[in-house]
């Protein structure tokens, strides 16, 4: 094992040796099409071939992820897990294909940045056609936002946490809301924790103390309470006006 | 017994006794044969893809039909509960298995892109396994192989169609099928009708003409091909039409019936008027001359990239009182359709889910888009979402039920597109806002739903019904699900550690049934206990 790992470590010296001495210049030309091979295989159904987006996977041309990384050091990790709750699998790639697919995302940003026509995917900018009264009527009214909402509570300032399409997503369905859950157990004890996992033949939570656990679903009785779930009912209600208008709304919290 | 039959007739009239006895020994021998069930294996003749007998598997879909329904009735509601696992085998690759197996003589053949393995149905052990070099061409799922004979055909993510022994996995030929270099990749199973090899392309990202080729089992020499849509340059006309799932085929009509994609660019539609025939359509072609016979489409000028390439499931049966030769599918765009398959006309148009992108249904029975709801600059809010109501998963279809039974996924999501998007490829953005898997059990004749599994956040399994009343499916946790297929209750599961992208297909070997399922890198055979069986 240590042997092997040395033998990596080595066989990767001269490359990080060769980086580190032109860390401020562009990676070579060889390695950016090696990076768009890879990216072309493995990654361009979801992301787009130019990385601008493609089936169901985010531009990453316009990524704040990518923007901060340096040479892979934020992108692999996600390569390499994946992001289950978004749908995308872990990939298995060496640390030398992971510096490549970084090489080729950093240029085709650069690309997207200075492309004549402009920009491509969602700017800020384009999600600016609503109007704020109609959205704060909207928010205080038939949308029933304000029943568990408030602008001086929990939205204070939430434009300023979030911008453009992340803000407009998570208005519409807020992907990472928790849930609780209260199991009564055969004992007749209640338990109330945050719900880690669900499924028709389990349920899980993380309790008081910071513990997962788990029951079948057919032996305790449980609740489930999830406030976000609200938002789906909503989203066979709006016009495309009360999105644009409600964003409006929400984007003057700041 | 050819052979037996040639030396027989050979034998002098005079040896009349003698013949007699051996014509009874040539019977004994058969019998005996037969008894053990081991007659030399000769490939698969294409004849019997049409009617598999139980021990096999023999194409996509299992038969041409796509109904996904096997008549073995030895796994049932009572004794589904001592389900267990049979064998399981490891691909040890990090790609998911999406593919259907072929089961012939006993062996299973199955693929994730670049690789193919033949393992022993009975076992799971490996028997070979071929891998196709580095390439490009996307290697975002692969479907499985198509065989004739003694040969078996396997499509390349740089669209490439190779003919391997299915004996070794030796190469016979490889052959172009489309031009990687232009954008096209492939991940279909190919559909095997008598001495016609048909095989589909993909290719989104550019505008490009989706089309069907026809290829000589033995030569790889193209037959025919048919066009989606008229040649790049021709004014104002859409691309694509991808033909990028199996296909079915009614051997009585001898017409083949297949799905074609969206049309590019795919989110704007602005250069491309109309409704852009034959993307986003189900067709049917002859299959000895590639000549269109018919065509519906599910949806005119699409700009949501929604494929109408899910199984076109064939089903003879009664429609409003009259018996109708018909063919069924539930649209990614949200839509169960039932079409009379001999001349393409519509029986019944309904959605199956949350859809909001149609001003109704035209007297042709296609939905009417809502031009309102085109991807926009500032966004439109759409039902489904672009990966649709369902997708690649088969459904399956339960004649004693009447039921049509689909991996739905209701979803919500929005569409963008502006003029910096241009008109090549992509041409916009969309963003999924969510979604949830859940099974749904189709009355064929009203469209109605008659019960719903959830299946939790996401639904990616493909649907398996047998004789016995049993519904075989996956949820999105992982576990493999055997359902009531007249209730949809739950009578047994099986945790696999990932959700099943693929469809189930079941067998009979040695008098035991098989439940193969492939979920991750691994594939599952269920069978009940030797004991109880």
């Amino acid at each position: 094992m240590s042997a092997l790992v040395a033998a990596g470590v080595l066989a990767g010296l001269p490359f990080l040796m060769a980086q580190t001495n032109t860390s401020k210049a562009a990676p070579p030309p060889a390695v950016v099409e090696r990076g768009k091979a890879l990216f072309g295989q493995d990654c361009a159904f979801c992301h787009g071939r130019d990385a601008g987006g493609g089936e169901t996977g985010p531009d990453l041309t316009d990524s704040e992820l990518v923007a901060s990384d340096v040479r892979g050091d934020k992108i692999g990790t996600v390569v390499r897990n994946g992001r289950p709750e978004n749908g995308m699998p872990p990939f298995k790639v060496s640390s030398q294909q992971i510096t490549e697919l970084a090489a080729f995302l950093h240029q085709q940003g650069k690309k997207a940045d200075t492309r004549p026509g402009g920009r491509r995917g969602v700017a800020v900018s384009d999600l600016q056609t609503g109007n704020v009264e109609a959205g704060k009527k909207y928010f205080n009214g038939a949308g029933g936002c304000s029943s568990c909402h408030s602008p001086t509570g929990d939205l204070a300032n939430i434009a300023r946490r979030h911008r453009g399409l992340e803000l407009e997503k998570r208005m519409l369905y807020p992907r990472d809301a928790r849930a609780t859950v209260t199991v009564t157990l055969p004992s007749g004890k209640d338990m109330t924790g945050t719900l880690s996992f669900k499924d028709e033949f389990t349920v899980g939570m993380t309790d008081q103390s910071g513990w997962y656990q788990s029951w079948p679903t057919n032996q305790v009785k449980y609740t489930i309470h999830a406030p976000a779930e609200a938002h789906v009912e909503l989203l066979g209600k709006y016009t495309d006006d009360d999105v644009h208008n409600l964003m409006a709304y929400v984007q003057t919290l700041r | 017994m050819r052979t037996r039959l040639r030396i027989m007739k050979h034998l002098p009239e005079t040896f009349g006794g003698l013949r007699l006895f051996v014509l009874a020994l040539s019977l004994v021998l058969v019998l005996s044969f037969l008894a053990s069930d081991r007659l030399l294996a000769q490939g698969l003749d294409p004849s019997t893809i049409a009617n598999p007998p139980a021990d096999s598997w023999p194409s996509y879909h299992g038969d041409y039909s796509g109904r996904r329904h096997s008549r073995l009735t030895q796994i049932t509601p009572q004794n589904v509960p001592s389900l267990g696992l049979a064998w399981a085998f490891q691909t040890g690759q990090a790609a998911t298995l999406k593919s259907s197996p072929l089961l012939v003589n006993g062996v299973l053949y199955f693929t994730v892109p670049d690789n193919v393995w033949a393992i022993d149905a009975r076992s799971g052990h490996q028997i070979w396994h071929y891998t196709y070099p580095p390439n490009k061409g996307l290697h975002i799922g692969h479907r499985g192989v198509a065989m004739y004979k003694e040969w078996l055909y396997f499509i390349t993510p740089d669209a490439h169609l190779i003919s391997l022994d299915a004996k070794n996995g030796k190469v016979r030929w490889n052959i172009q099928i489309a031009d990687v270099e232009k954008g096209y990749w492939s991940t279909m199973s190919p559909l095997v009708v008598r001495d016609h090899v048909i095989v589909g392309v993909s290719g989104d990202f550019d505008n490009l003409p989706g089309y069907l080729r026809s290829i000589d089992p033995e030569t790889g020499k193209t037959q025919w091909r048919w066009d989606a849509t008229p040649p790049l340059g021709t004014p104002h006309a859409a691309s694509g039409g991808m033909t990028w799932m199996t296909g079915t085929y009614d051997p009585d009509l001898n017409r083949i019936f297949w799905g074609t994609g969206n049309p590019t660019p795919v989110l704007n539609g602005k250069t491309r008027p109309g409704d852009n025939l034959y993307t986003c359509s189900i067709v049917a072609l002859n299959p000895d001359t590639g000549k269109l016979d018919w065509a519906f489409q599910p949806s005119p000028h699409d700009t949501h990239d929604w494929d109408a390439v899910e199984t076109p499931v064939l089903v003879d049966a009664d429609f409003g009182g009259m018996p109708r030769k018909m063919l069924m599918q539930t649209s990614r765009n949200g839509y169960f359709f039932v079409l009379d398959r001999t001349n393409g006309k519509n029986l019944l148009t309904l959605p199956y889910g949350p859809v909001n992108w149609a001003l109704g249904v035209d007297k042709e029975g296609r939905p009417i888009p809502n031009p309102d709801k085109e991807p926009a600059p500032d966004g439109r809010l759409i039902a489904p979402d672009e990966a649709g109501l369902t997708n690649y998963r088969s459904p399956s279809f339960d004649a004693k039920t009447g039921l049509f039974i689909v991996s739905a996924r209701p979803s919500w999501s929005i569409y963008f597109a502006k003029p910096a998007d241009g008109t090549y490829g992509w041409a916009g953005a969309d963003y999924s806002v969510w979604g949830k898997g859940v099974l749904e059990a189709i009355e064929y004749q009203t469209g109605k739903i008659r019960w719903s599994h959830e299946l939790g956040g996401d639904a990616h399994a493909g649907v398996l019904t047998t004789d016995s009343g049993l519904t075989f499916t996956g949820d999105n946790t992982g576990n493999i699900l055997a359902l009531d297929t007249s209730s949809g209750a739950t009578l047994w599961h099986a945790g696999t550690g990932i959700r099943m992208e693929s469809s189930p297909i079941t067998y009979a070997l040695d008098k035991r049934q098989y439940v193969v399922t492939g979920s991750g890198g691994v594939l599952f055979a269920w069978a009940l206990p030797e004991t109880i069986q």
